[in-house]
């Protein structure tokens, strides 16, 4: 646990506002995620949590610039990099879960096709090969009956199924280093959201991945995470083990953040 | 750990009620409009190998027989059998509109496409250009174009389908715009898609419905200004057992009581058309998902 697998470095960036003016939405971001451990990235609704995550992989919005900073994968720049070097990255080292699962499965193939398709892209091979590996796949995903469930379209699967499928996606299916969660769980229903999370420690444990958990459930994080770095208003305001935010907090912000999802009496 | 096996189990039997409801109708119009479309091309098929007389020989007959055994969709003018030529004017009517269709959804859909999806300034001068040439009327355009280049099928296919191209281009073009930052398309290129499998491997299998319902639509137009242009003398020969040129053969017998000679080819092109509009409502309902069992 002692390498560091990412690192955004005074990550800085703005909005084309309809006026043709930049507004400035990021800060100086900058933090790492360390090789095989659990960060949490967490933050109210707005403070550019996710924008961050999008950048590493190049998809932030076209109104976005990038005024400074750097974010280093490996020692390379995910900045500076072309489309098609950014693309070789996607899926086979860094991929990503998404918040509304539902909506981010193609809704006119079957589950099974979708994992299939993924798994041809980045690995090759046949399609019946394809295929039985999807179905592998979601049965590690704890998916009843993966055989009939491959079969089925993304409107067949409840929220929870459609997540674990994302995640056998994303997760077993890409064979990525670094596993980007945004707010996995957020819709779901309690029940599920502690399956979902249990299910995501459970690989990343596994297949030894470094995690990125983007969410402002700040119970997850304290009961599954090893680092925390929390975010406000498009500023980093502390980063530390999950302990020392949740025992010591420094900042003001933090303390009100943990006062408000009630969790610093039972921390402390 | 322990995943709680309870809630997944239940979460299996959720059906959608709208389902069985929308159904039978798609399957009722999908069959009447394949069983035409299958008949006509088996008519078509037919008519290579065998009609009951020569179509193009006319004083088979007198001229303007009545409906009877010996011909029983009667004669025309000239004494050709109408049966005869009404089979053969199948291969003229479907395989010109046929042809131009699938020409048009092609390369229409590729290029509205590949403007949808990258968008910028070659999608906007792709698309005024499209408005400009829409500007003309799609059957006053043919007309125009198969007098300047000249007749023969080929030249009335690549004009048909030159006519179609703007509407796939654009109907392709607004879908693909529209859903290219969707979540599953971010999903696509997540995974490590290149830009043109996420526009036709994921964006464009969602937009098949719409294509689809379109494609019938402008199956039965194509084949309506085939039988226009038919009917004008324009693009083919005059011999041509073309339906639409068939009913202007016949049009001085409507007249004087001899009706079969305008009738049948007339019936001909609707049930063409007929069964195209049928078939593209059934399909745009049976490739939506959510409608397949």
């Amino acid at each position: 646990m002692s390498g560091v697998l990412l690192e955004v470095e005074n990550y800085s960036g703005a909005f084309w506002s309809p006026t043709n003016e930049l507004v400035p939405v990021l800060h100086q971001v900058s933090y790492r995620l360390k090789t095989g451990a659990m960060t949490a990235v967490v933050g109210e609704t707005g403070s550019g949590k996710s924008l961050v995550a999008l950048s590493i992989f190049g998809i932030q919005p076209a109104a976005f610039v990038c005024t400074s900073g750097r974010i280093l994968y490996r020692d390379t720049d995910l900045l500076g990099i072309d489309e098609k070097e950014m693309r070789s990255l996607r899926g086979a080292e860094i991929s990503m879960v998404f918040q509304d699962a539902r909506a981010a499965l193609n809704p006119v193939f079957t589950v099974g096709r979708q994992l299939a398709d993924v798994y041809q892209l980045q690995h090759g091979g046949g399609r019946s090969a394809a295929m039985a590996k999807a179905i592998e796949a979601l049965r590690q995903v704890s998916i009843p009956e993966p055989e009939r469930r491959a079969r089925q379209y993304p409107h067949e699967f409840s929220g929870g199924m459609a997540q674990r499928a994302m995640i056998a996606m994303a997760a077993l299916t890409c064979r990525p280093s670094l596993l980007i969660l945004d707010e996995p769980t957020t819709g779901l229903d309690v029940t599920i959201q502690s399956d979902i999370m249990e299910l995501i420690v459970e690989l990343s444990r596994q297949r030894g991945l470094t995690t990125c958990l983007i969410t402002h459930d700040l119970g997850v994080v304290a009961e599954i995470c090893d680092e925390v770095v929390v975010m406000n208003a498009g500023r980093v305001v502390e980063t530390g083990t999950t302990e020392a935010i949740f025992t010591a907090p420094t900042e003001t912000y933090t303390r009100r953040l943990l006062a408000a999802s009630q969790l610093l009496e039972a921390a402390a | 750990m322990k995943i709680a096996r309870l809630p997944l189990a239940t979460l299996e039997t959720s059906v959608v009620p709208s389902r069985a409801r929308r159904k039978p109708k798609s399957y009722w119009a999908l069959r009447i409009g394949i069983g035409i479309l299958a008949f006509y091309i088996a008519v078509a098929l037919l008519s290579l190998v065998w009609t009951p007389y020569d179509p193009l020989t006319p004083g088979i007959g007198d001229g303007y027989d009545a409906p009877s055994l010996a011909f029983p969709l009667g004669t025309d003018r000239l004494g050709a059998d109408m049966l005869s030529r009404l089979m053969a004017g199948a291969r003229y009517d479907l395989g010109i509109s046929l042809t131009a269709v699938a020409i048009a959804l092609t390369v229409g859909t590729t290029i509205g496409t590949f403007a949808g999806y990258y968008g910028g300034k070659v999608d906007i001068a792709i698309l005024r250009g499209v408005e400009i040439f829409q500007a003309f009327p799609g059957l006053l355009f043919a007309m125009l174009v198969v007098q300047a280049v000249g007749a023969g099928i080929t030249n009335v296919i690549l004009v048909l389908s030159f006519v179609g191209i703007p509407d796939y281009l654009r109907l392709a073009r607004a879908e693909i715009h529209a859903k290219r930052h969707w979540q599953y398309a971010e999903a696509a290129r997540m995974v490590g898609n290149p830009p043109w499998r996420v526009a036709f491997r994921h964006l464009l299998p969602n937009s098949v419905g719409p294509v689809l319902a379109f494609t019938s639509i402008n199956a039965a137009f194509s084949a309506l200004v085939t039988a226009s242009l038919g009917f004008l003398g324009l693009g083919l020969g005059p011999n041509t057992p073309e339906w639409g040129s068939m009913i202007a053969r016949g049009q001085d017998g409507v007249m004087t009581g001899q009706w079969w000679v305008s009738f049948f080819p007339g019936l001909a092109i609707m049930g063409l058309t007929g069964s195209f509009y049928l078939l593209g409502d059934a399909l745009s309902d049976i490739t939506d998902p959510r409608r397949r069992q």
